[in-house]
């Protein structure tokens, strides 16, 4: 059972977002004419995936293209026009108000872009402002709140106004305040956008052992492809409300489905991305076109998963082709020739 | 992320060509010089010259057809007083000697309107030929960027130019042309026309004439028959009755028809004047409402039938005065008297009770004030201003309680004190969860909004006589229209605090499971204190400046000097009274400053 669970969900914005649904049922019309004909806005488009357990899960596109809708979906912010959403495999949309309200303070922390802290509690009391809502004692809040602060490690900051921590510190209180209530599920809103490069790269780092140990179901919200590779389990790429390619960072840079997934990964270094199964040419092939090889002369060794990167590496050592072996049997071969193909992008699999 | 992005751009037309639509050559090469700053100021656009009005109306340039068009009729106006006072300063130098004052100051005035007229006309003329061209080209720059800024030669708006022209230029000048005229003129005029109105059916008359002609017969028959009772020499009593009778009915008649023959003699002219070049014509003249006092009294069958005390409300219909006609103003105030009379005598117990907790109120807190011995009070407010705002405000607190004290205006200033207390309490209660449901509810907002400007801006006297009516005078209605004065800011920055809270933090509320009471009292409230303690602030002080005002309808304190030394005409008195209540607001705006800066987080 995954964890988070979307389905066909759509959202439009307007008056006659109804009519213009069914619109868009029936006679299958565009944007252009929804927003001609209804003056409704088509925010998210039959969007669905599946988070499991413990996966970061990127959403990625450039702004206005539906992202934050999206996932003030799985919490409720947004009612969707059409659709379910299921969290653990309850559906999000059928509960009651409270129901609602109880799932949002214990199943799921959200982290905002603009940090949103309540700037006239102390670090301690925004932390402990979920649990707050739920009507947990102050004492067992103090000590919630400040296991959190040293989770993100800000220990010692707690009696702290959020006015006096920097842009960086803030977001770390606003991680820890999604921590607080040991939620399964963490909704990530373009968390590090608004930190200057440094700050983002050490917070995501420091983010990426935070999960490896708390295991979060974990949706992540990002306009920068890089951070998308770096954090991401899988990617989910939007246009214009729409998830156009979900797929691992290598699939989408080796396999973009379109051209403007092409275009958006066309800068990418993919030196960390692709892995030797990717470029090599089979063994058979490469000896028909070079007349084999011996396979016992010293020459390096990778397996399929190392990326290009290694063999690089290993290939510079020497002048003959890398072989990759899986399992100890040979199962391709790498030449510098193929290696400086995959580099520049031409895939060779 | 190249490609990702498209970049549309207009294809966007920016010839000069497109924009003048005639005259290319002229104002491209205008426009070069106007752009190179070589365009001399000698330089006339000719039509701009000739009729700016109408050139700047086809142009498309409002502001400059505007400005034209007052120069020119400003011009206009002063050539007409030239016009008005020559005649006059003709007929005075018939008499030179007898009227030298009435020659020296008209003369005066054809001279410098005469001045005037020709400056204004010569001047503002060349003006707006050496403007127009620049003016045309800012609004060219304004048009390259906005398409919807006028273009071209247009000859709509040439026509609405002239329209606005013909509806502003002539009666303008007429008037200048004419005299003030005389005061009662059109009033005179109007009853004269209701005379008629009243005779024509009275007599079936056809026309004017004819109704002339059958009141001069019927007076001269009562002026024979008086003639005749007037012969004799001993009149009988019903004689002499009849004689006195008639001679009244002649005189009478008479009367009437002077207004008849007034009318008849009213000219167009005369007509047209009243109209449309003195005030504004009055349109309606009505019956006045029924004059009716409303009055509660003992209620003898309900007290005979065993309800002790009973009372109901009678209605006392007095006679309407004969031929009384009333404005709509008049009719409206009126009415609104009788309303009030009414709700006054219908509901007198709810208006009572009011009065009541308002008063008893004030007197608790009277007591709180001025019978707490002074050296208390004197303290705590000297405490209270050391703990919070500092040295120099403890300071001056300490000087202005001085000031009290040695002015022996302590137990009146604490009488003040109470009545802000109280109309400030009022004032939070009442103001605070308004203020919160306008912040809630978009339609209570766009429905209280004016009514909040209202309560701000009627003069607060106009609203003391409807107060004293419901409430007597005394204290209470004295705090209701204090009430009344300082609530909206109260409302106003409550409502503005909640709605100044950033979307993003209400929604991260939201977002762990906030409730809409929890949002509320956890994120909105709090986050809106700062606006609230400015809207109390506010209160405060308006509830102080109100002093004086309710001290017009009972209230007692500071202001109740002030106001009896207007009354009495004496300055110093007032002056003294009034810095009183000056250093008594200041005194709780900066205490208050203080709490409020040591108390906010944000």
């Amino acid at each position: 059972m995954s964890v988070v669970e979307l389905e066909n969900v759509w959202k439009i914005f307007g008056q006659k977002s109804a009519e213009a649904m069914s619109a868009i049922r029936k006679d299958g019309i565009g944007k252009a004419e929804v927003l001609e004909r209804y003056g409704a806005v088509v925010g998210v488009k039959d969007a669905s995936f599946q988070v499991e357990e413990g996966e970061i899960f990127c959403l990625m596109g450039l702004s206005g293209s539906g992202k934050s809708t999206l996932v003030r979906h799985i919490n409720r912010l947004i009612e969707p026009t059409a659709g379910t959403i299921r969290i653990m495999g309850e559906d999000i949309g059928a509960m009651k108000t409270e129901e609602l309200r109880a799932t949002r303070a214990d199943k799921i922390g959200m982290v905002f872009q603009n940090m949103a802290l309540l700037p006239h509690r102390s670090v301690r009391d925004n932390i402990g402002f979920a649990l707050e809502l739920r009507g947990i004692d102050g004492y067992t809040r103090a000590q919630k709140a400040d296991a959190a602060l040293e989770t993100v490690s800000l220990h010692g900051y707690g009696d702290r106004l959020p006015a006096e921590l920097s842009g960086g510190m803030q977001q770390r209180v606003g991680l820890a305040r999604a921590l607080a209530a040991d939620p399964e599920i963490l909704l990530m809103d373009e968390p590090f956008s608004a930190l200057d490069p440094l700050i983002r790269r050490n917070l995501q780092d420091e983010f990426l052992g935070l999960s490896q140990n708390l295991k979060k179901t974990t949706v992540f919200i990002t306009h920068d492809l890089d951070e998308a590779i770096r954090m991401g389990d899988r990617i989910g790429i939007m246009k214009d409300g729409e998830i156009v390619q979900i797929g691992t960072a290598e699939d989408i840079v080796t396999a973009p489905v379109d051209d403007y997934v092409a275009d958006f990964v066309a800068g990418i270094s993919r030196l960390k991305l692709v892995s030797a199964a990717k470029i090599m040419t089979d063994v058979d092939a490469y000896t028909a076109q070079s007349g084999g090889i011996d396979l016992s002369s010293g020459c390096p060794e990778a397996a399929p998963e190392d990326d290009l990167d290694t063999l690089v590496g290993l290939s510079t050592g020497s002048d003959k082709p890398v072989l990759i072996k899986a399992d100890g049997a040979v199962v391709g071969i790498v030449t510098k020739d193929t290696l400086l193909r995959g580099l520049q992008g031409g895939s060779e699999a | 992320m190249s490609g990702a992005e498209q970049i549309e751009i207009e294809d966007r037309d920016v010839s000069i060509g497109t924009f003048v639509e005639q005259a290319e050559p002229y104002y491209a090469s205008v426009f070069e010089k106007v752009q190179r700053g070589s365009l001399p100021r000698w330089h006339q656009n000719i039509w701009a010259l000739i009729v700016p009005w109408a050139w700047a109306a086809a142009r498309g340039v409002w502001l400059l057809f505007w400005i034209s068009l007052a120069i020119d009729v400003l011009a206009l106006v002063c050539l007409m007083q030239v016009i008005k006072f020559s005649p006059l300063l003709a007929e005075a130098q018939l008499d030179a000697a007898a009227n030298s004052t009435l020659v020296a100051r008209y003369s005066t005035w054809v001279t410098n309107y005469g001045w005037a007229a020709t400056i204004l006309f010569v001047a503002g003329r060349l003006w707006m030929g050496s403007s127009a061209n620049r003016w045309y080209f800012s609004q060219y720059s304004r048009w390259r960027i906005d398409h919807a800024v006028p273009s071209g030669v247009n000859f709509k708006r040439l026509v609405v130019g002239l329209v606005v022209v013909a509806i502003i230029a002539p009666l303008t000048t007429y008037r200048a042309t004419q005299l003030r005229l005389d005061e009662r003129a059109c009033f005179n005029q109007m009853r004269a026309g209701e005379a008629v109105g009243q005779l024509m059916p009275a007599y079936g008359a056809g026309d004017v004439t004819a109704l002339l002609t059958s009141m001069d017969a019927d007076i001269l028959d009562m002026q024979t028959r008086f003639d005749a009772l007037d012969a004799i020499e001993a009149r009988t009593d019903a004689q002499n009755a009849e004689r006195s009778q008639l001679r009244r009915d002649v005189r009478d008649l008479g009367r009437e028809r002077d207004q008849v023959n007034d009318f008849q003699s009213i000219t167009t002219a005369d007509r047209f004047d009243c109209a449309f070049i003195d005030d504004f014509p009055t349109l309606a003249r009505l019956d006045p409402p029924a004059d009716v006092t409303y009055r509660r009294v003992a209620d003898e069958e309900a007290i005979a039938a065993g309800e002790e005390g009973a009372t109901k409300v009678i209605a006392q219909v007095k006679d309407p005065v004969e031929g009384r006609k009333v404005t709509v103003f008049t009719y409206s105030a009126e009415s609104i008297d009788i309303g009030i009379n009414k709700l006054r005598a219908q509901y007198a117990g709810f208006f009572d009770a009011m009065t009541n907790v308002l008063r008893q109120s004030l007197i608790r807190v009277e007591v709180a004030f001025m019978q707490t011995p002074w050296p208390v009070v004197a303290f705590l407010f000297l405490a209270l201003s050391w703990a919070f705002a500092g040295r120099g405000t403890t300071v001056f607190v300490g000087a202005s309680l001085g000031f009290l004290a040695l002015f022996e205006l302590w137990q009146i200033a604490m009488q003040t004190m109470a009545l802000v207390v109280v109309s400030t309490a009022v004032c939070v209660f009442v103001g605070l969860p308004i203020g919160i449901w306008m912040a809630k509810n978009k339609w209570f907002r766009w429905i209280t909004e004016p009514i909040l400007d209202v309560m701000q801006t009627i003069p607060s006297l106009s609203y003391l006589v409807p107060a004293v009516a419901f409430f007597g005078i005394s204290q209470p209605p004295a705090v209701l229209a204090t009430v009344i004065f300082a609530m909206p800011p109260m409302i106003k920055l409550t409502a503005l605090g909640i709605l100044q809270v950033p979307e993003s933090t209400k929604e991260a509320a939201l977002a762990f499971g906030a409730s809409e009471r929890q949002l509320l009292r956890k994120v909105e409230l709090p986050m809106s204190i700062p606006s609230i303690m400015a809207g109390l602030n506010q209160t405060i002080m308006l509830a102080l400046s109100m002093a004086t005002i309710s001290a017009f309808i009972g209230a007692e304190g500071l202001g109740a000097i002030v106001t009896s030394a207007l009354g009495d005409a004496n300055a110093g008195k007032g002056l003294l009274a009034g810095v009183a209540i000056a250093l008594v607001a200041m005194m709780i705006d900066r205490i208050l400053k203080g709490i409020r800066n040591s108390f906010s987080r944000i």
